[in-house]
């Protein structure tokens, strides 16, 4: 909202800076978003002057000596002057040495290439008039030669455009503000004076004028009012009228709708007035509009309503949307000479809802919506009768009729000063106190003391009906530190307190699993969770992807929760390589929504990926990346989540679809464990079609927050062997099929089962396999290690020889495995 | 004898140090000194030696001895070093750069969180997470955010249809809708109706509003907020809680200011204003950072605090915004992108 200085100033002394005013505005709650300054500022030593003569300048080609009359008083002047638009005879603004022009310049007799200059002829620009101007400001109205410059501009002024928080729809008008910096500035606050008695009836009503008002929908409208005013004259309004709403962007229309804008700015209170002769039938209906009835408001648009709109009607038609807009058929024109006068109170909800279902908004809605003070109502009315008699001439024409009533208003506060300062924590004299509250019109009509403790004080404060946003004891405190001033809150140190708790798992473990892939040289991205419907289709069924549609996204392509955080990471791979950057391993951990059995879960994820050779050149060519470097990364991520993945099932990806590569991918888990990891080859024909180039592998573990238990504790130390291992190998021909696990798992069975309890089989892992020359078509070797130790003493050659012997039997024995020789 | 011994070591001398392998070494020790070797058949025939002969020639017997082991010692010292010197790659160039990756890098949005983390876990905080999907109730209703407030409408906020169920998101009531959070204060909700007073906690996260997206604004962006529910927590706590944190972030000359203001879950509300000589590319002198305010008692009477006991204060602020300003980076739009010739700066 928009605020003039000079405005304000009709209610409290502010003769202030735009510094000191911007200040108090910002630290009483409003943000001051932009300062404007319209008009001149205040100048002394600027006159007006007439050129008498102008002559060249001997030295410069450019310049002018001219000789400025300043008046009696002055008499004559030597000024050298640049610019060309000007002649002899023309009167200008003379800054005399002495002024200080905007900018702070400073104006000093001075020579100019050898010419004395006794001052300076200026532009609007200069003056600080005009953003911009091209040559002396011409004062076309020729004044008296001497008179100082500020009686011949308009007057300077400074308007804030204020952000009016909204709990504060008080302030979203002059007297609103100027309350806030009379306590701000401790100086009184001068209201209006208020003539007209709106509750005394006035001479003469006119029925034939306005019959009758009927409020059909009160629950929307409890309280409205209509004024009769006759023998209007439609003119301009006052000059000073005009500029105050020129000041504010508001354009001068006629005095009648000026006044209705002008009173609107200075209660807060939208106001409406009808053509009375308009009035189809005399008759005002508030009442709600029908399904699909019509209304082309005063900004030239059709308006369809329907049955939950409030409009202000007539005998026949709607002739305003409530609180919103007037209609083209009922507004003020020039041959107007009869008015209505509308004051209203209409609920916010109403008001709101119908303005946001409109797209139609206006002033007066604005009000309505944040909430207008039905109890000020009467006291705006009456100021714009006063203003209305005054400056349009009309005759108030009957009782105010009045439909509704007044809600009487009474609320007060219990505060004790004591529980102020222990809000706060810093003591805050009572005698501040309350001449805070004071000012801010929170009146202490009360004061008890039941103890000799000047702590057990407590103040009755009355709240005035304007301030609905203040009814607890709290409420009191952020007035009174408000105008106390927030930049006194006194310095301290932070109070700490040891508290037994830690930090959430989820939060350890995204550290961790960053930790460990920023290690093994990832690059952390960070990408949008809103995907489109398509992308979310190649990588989960359609069910899944419907289940995680917005209700209402903003763009088409950002319309679904993200199931996976490759896709993301393979938009940032091609976007690196589109712009020339080598990428290669990048990773991100985030929020998935994983759906099962027709729920979404909400699942942390880590997620990578990495191309098969770096994108990088290099003179020394690196292994490649490949399906076992992704499952160990896998592998340790998933330990961070307390997922031993080498004791978990894991099987291929059988189809190409949802993103992996058949055969070359696999996965572990599911939602019913609350986890699911896959890892690999992403599709070939995925990648591709994405424009990349080249093999990708990924992994992605997901899981859901609450499976992360943050067990603390410590692990119990486990005793090893200090004796040493005896190793033997064995090599296993078995179908090319069967996946390695499975024969690890029946050698581990039958080797432990050969030692039995004498020693232990320490480890079994995999270190050859192989297919090809000297085996049999469809058959693979897949050579063992067996690592054999006791605890107690160092194994024999002949007992290790003897179970190598019987596994090597068993093995024959219970499985289909041939040992290879 | 003397002439045998003497062409046995002259043998050796010429043989022993053009030695290049171990087995050759070992074939060698053992034709010279092995129990078969040349030398130990010469000390065989020591018997047929006349006896008088015998103390010169066990003497020259004995320094032949002494030769023969250097001339091995110094052959397998020579075989040792050769075999090392195999062990060697081809020569360096040390200027080559590494073929190995560049480091790994983490995300400047991680950096920022993390070292606010660390700087509110100094003074006793704990990391908080909570969904992100919402519900009414955590978003809006448990914040004090009246049913008609501009914030909830369709028009800011991302809703989910009625049909939509999260499995471990769940409503307080059936009727209330699934949505986007639109700040992490849902998660303030969660820890208090979960644990009870004295509670210290920080929640950063992903939030979601439905706006364009430009150089300052995100269809989701990150928050950060601090609540602290404790008996008597007053306002000076609070300006202390951002005086430390600013003054920790930005060095001790950094200066906090409060502005009231108005938040629907506190009371007294206030925006926060920082001035620092350190960060890049600003011309104000104060810089908006953040909201803040006196928890609102109507918050702790809906999560079941009783609000004449608890006090406490919540401070919340954006992450993008925070590392923009750190990091003089004037385009949230960077932050999605994912340029390594961005991440890598930070990091």
């Amino acid at each position: 909202m928009k605020i003039s200085q000079n405005w304000l100033k009709s209610y409290v002394q502010l003769d202030v800076s735009v510094d000191e005013l911007c200040r108090a505005v910002t630290f009483l709650g409003f943000e001051v978003e932009q300062v404007l300054r319209t008009g001149a500022p205040q100048l002394s030593n600027v006159v007006v002057g007439e050129v008498l003569t102008r002559d060249r300048h001997p030295n410069a080609d450019k310049l002018s000596v001219c000789t400025v009359d300043i008046g009696f008083a002055g008499g004559v002047k030597t000024i050298v002057c640049g610019a060309q638009n000007y002649k002899v005879g023309d009167r200008v603004p003379v800054a005399l040495p002495g002024a200080v022009l905007p900018g702070n310049f400073e104006i000093k007799q001075s020579k100019i290439r050898g010419q004395l200059s006794d001052g300076m002829m200026c532009s609007a620009e200069e003056l600080g008039v005009a953003e911009e101007s091209d040559g002396l400001l011409i004062l076309e109205s020729r004044p008296t030669l001497g008179t100082p410059i500020n009686e011949v501009l308009p007057s300077g002024d400074v308007v804030l455009d204020v952000e009016i928080t909204p709990n504060r729809p008080d302030c979203l008008c002059h007297l609103g503000l100027a309350r806030e910096l009379s306590a701000w500035f401790k100086k009184d606050l001068t209201y209006p004076e208020i003539r007209f008695a709106a509750r005394g009836s006035g001479s003469g009503a006119r029925p034939d004028l306005l019959k009758a008002v009927r409020v059909v929908a009160d629950d929307d409208c409890p309280l409205y009012t209509a004024t009769v005013i006759t023998g209007v004259k439609i003119g301009p309004s006052p000059t000073w009228m005009q500029e105050r709403l020129r000041s504010v962007g508001l354009r001068p229309i006629n005095n009648v709708v000026d006044i209705g804008n002008y009173v609107m700015l200075e209660y807060g209170q939208p106001l409406h007035a009808f053509d009375a002769k308009k009035i189809g039938g005399a008759e005002i209906v508030v009442r709600r509009a029908t399904d699909g009835e019509k209304i082309v408001t005063l900004d030239g648009k059709e308006r369809i309503l329907n049955s939950r709109m409030l409009v202000i009607a007539d005998a026949v038609k709607p002739t305003v949307i409530a609180g919103i807009m007037g209609g083209e058929n009922s507004g003020v024109d020039e041959t107007t000479t009869d008015l209505v006068l509308e004051a209203a109170y209409f609920k916010r909800q109403s008001i709101r809802w119908t303005s946001r279902r409109l797209g139609l908004s206006s002033d007066s809605s604005y009000r309505y919506e944040r909430g207008v003070d039905p109890h000020s109502l009467e006291e705006a009315l009456s100021r714009a009768v006063d203003l209305l008699v005054e400056f349009a001439g009309g005759t108030v024409a009957g009782a105010v009729q009045k439909v509704g009533h007044d809600v009487p208003w009474q609320r007060e506060i219990a505060l004790s000063p004591a529980y102020v300062n222990q809000k706060l924590g810093f003591e805050i004299p009572a005698s501040e106190m309350r001449a805070a509250l004071d000012a801010l019109e929170l009146t202490v009509t009360r004061e008890e003391q039941p103890s000799s403790d000047p702590n057990s004080i407590v103040w009755t404060v009355s709240i005035p009906s304007w301030r609905d946003d203040l009814d607890r004891p709290i409420d009191l405190v952020e007035e009174v530190l408000r105008v106390y001033g927030t930049e006194r809150i006194p310095v301290a140190p932070v109070l700490t307190p040891g508290l037994l708790a830690d930090d959430d798992p989820i939060v350890a473990f995204n550290r961790q699993v960053t930790d460990y892939l920023v290690g093994q040289r990832f690059n952390e991205c960070v990408n949008y969770t809103l995907r489109s419907a398509k992308e979310l289709q190649t990588w989960v069924s359609q069910t899944a992807a419907a289940e995680l549609a917005l209700a209402n996204p903003f763009v088409d392509d950002q319309s679904h929760l993200r199931a996976t955080l490759i896709p993301g990471l393979l938009e940032s791979l091609k976007l690196n390589r589109s712009r020339g950057v080598p990428a290669s391993r990048l990773f991100e951990t985030g929020r998935v929504f994983v759906e099962r059995n027709g729920q979404n879960y909400e699942c942390l994820a880590v997620g990578f990926i990495t191309t098969e050779d770096p994108d990088e050149r290099s003179w020394q060519k690196r292994a490649p990346e490949d399906f076992y470097s992704v499952k160990r990364h896998l592998e340790i991520l998933a330990s961070v989540a307390g997922i031993d993945l080498s004791r978990q099932p894991i099987s291929a990806v059988s189809e190409t679809n949802l993103g992996w590569q058949a055969g070359q991918a696999a996965g572990a888990g599911d939602m019913q464990h609350g986890w699911m990891a896959r890892f690999g080859l992403l599709s070939l024909a995925m990648v591709k079609a994405l424009g990349i180039e080249g093999r990708v592998f990924a992994g992605i573990l997901a899981i859901l927050p609450e499976k992360l238990t943050g067990e603390s504790g410590y692990r119990r130390f486990q005793p090893f062997s200090l004796y040493p291992a005896a190793l033997r190998d064995l090599a296993l021909v078995v179908d090319d099929t069967i996946p390695a696990i499975e024969v690890q798992k029946a050698l581990a069975k039958i080797a432990r089962a050969a030692v039995g309890k004498t020693f232990a089989l320490e480890g079994l892992n995999v270190f050859d396999v192989y297919r090809g020359q000297g085996l049999p078509a469809g058959k693979k070797s897949l050579a063992f290690s067996l690592v054999f130790r006791s605890s107690e003493r160092t194994l024999t050659d002949e007992e290790v020889n003897a179970a190598f012997q019987k596994i090597q039997d068993d093995l024959a024995k219970a499985t289909p495995y041939q040992i290879r020789k | 004898m003397q002439d045998l011994l003497s062409a046995l070591l002259s043998k050796a001398q010429q043989e022993l140090p053009q030695l290049n392998t171990r087995p050759e070494f070992e074939a060698a020790k053992a034709r010279y000194v092995g129990p078969n070797g040349e030398l130990t058949a010469l000390m065989k025939q020591m018997g047929s030696v006349p006896k008088e002969q015998r103390p010169v020639l066990g003497k020259a017997i004995n320094e032949i001895k002494v030769q023969l082991q250097s001339l091995l010692d110094g052959s397998l010292s020579r075989i040792d070093s050769l075999e090392l010197e195999k062990q060697l790659g081809p020569a360096i160039d040390p200027t080559l750069p590494s073929p190995d990756p560049f480091p790994g890098t983490r995300h400047p949005l991680t950096l920022v969180r993390e070292e606010m983390c660390r700087i509110l876990t100094r003074v006793g905080f704990t990391v908080v997470e909570g969904p992100e999907v919402e519900t009414e109730y955590y978003c809006f209703d448990a914040l004090n955010t009246p049913a008609d407030h501009p914030a909830r409408d369709a028009q800011d906020t991302f809703y989910f249809r009625d049909s939509a169920h999260f499995g471990n998101v769940l409503k307080k009531t059936a009727e209330e809708k699934y949505l986007l959070r639109t700040h992490t204060s849902s998660v303030q909700i969660r820890t208090m109706l979960s644990r009870q007073p004295p509670i210290r906690i920080v929640s950063p996260g992903r939030v979601y509003r439905r706006d364009t997206t430009d150089a300052t604004h995100s269809a989701n962006f990150h928050q950060l907020e601090c609540l602290y529910v404790d008996k008597n927590v007053t306002v000076r706590d609070l300006k202390a809680l951002l005086d430390y944190i600013f003054a920790s972030l930005l060095g001790k000359d950094t200066k906090t200011r409060f502005r009231p203001h108005y938040f629907g879950y506190t009371e007294p509300s206030f925006e926060v204003d920082l001035s620092a000589k350190h960060l890049a590319k600003v011309n104000k002198e104060w810089i908006e950072i953040g909201g803040c305010g006196m928890v609102d008692p109507t918050v702790f009477d809906g999560v079941g605090y009783d609000s004449k006991i608890w006090s406490g204060y919540a401070f919340g602020m954006g992450l993008e915004r925070l590392a923009m300003l750190l990091y003089g980076i004037d385009d949230i739009r960077y932050f999605y992108q994912n340029d390594l010739r961005f991440l890598r700066q930070f990091a």
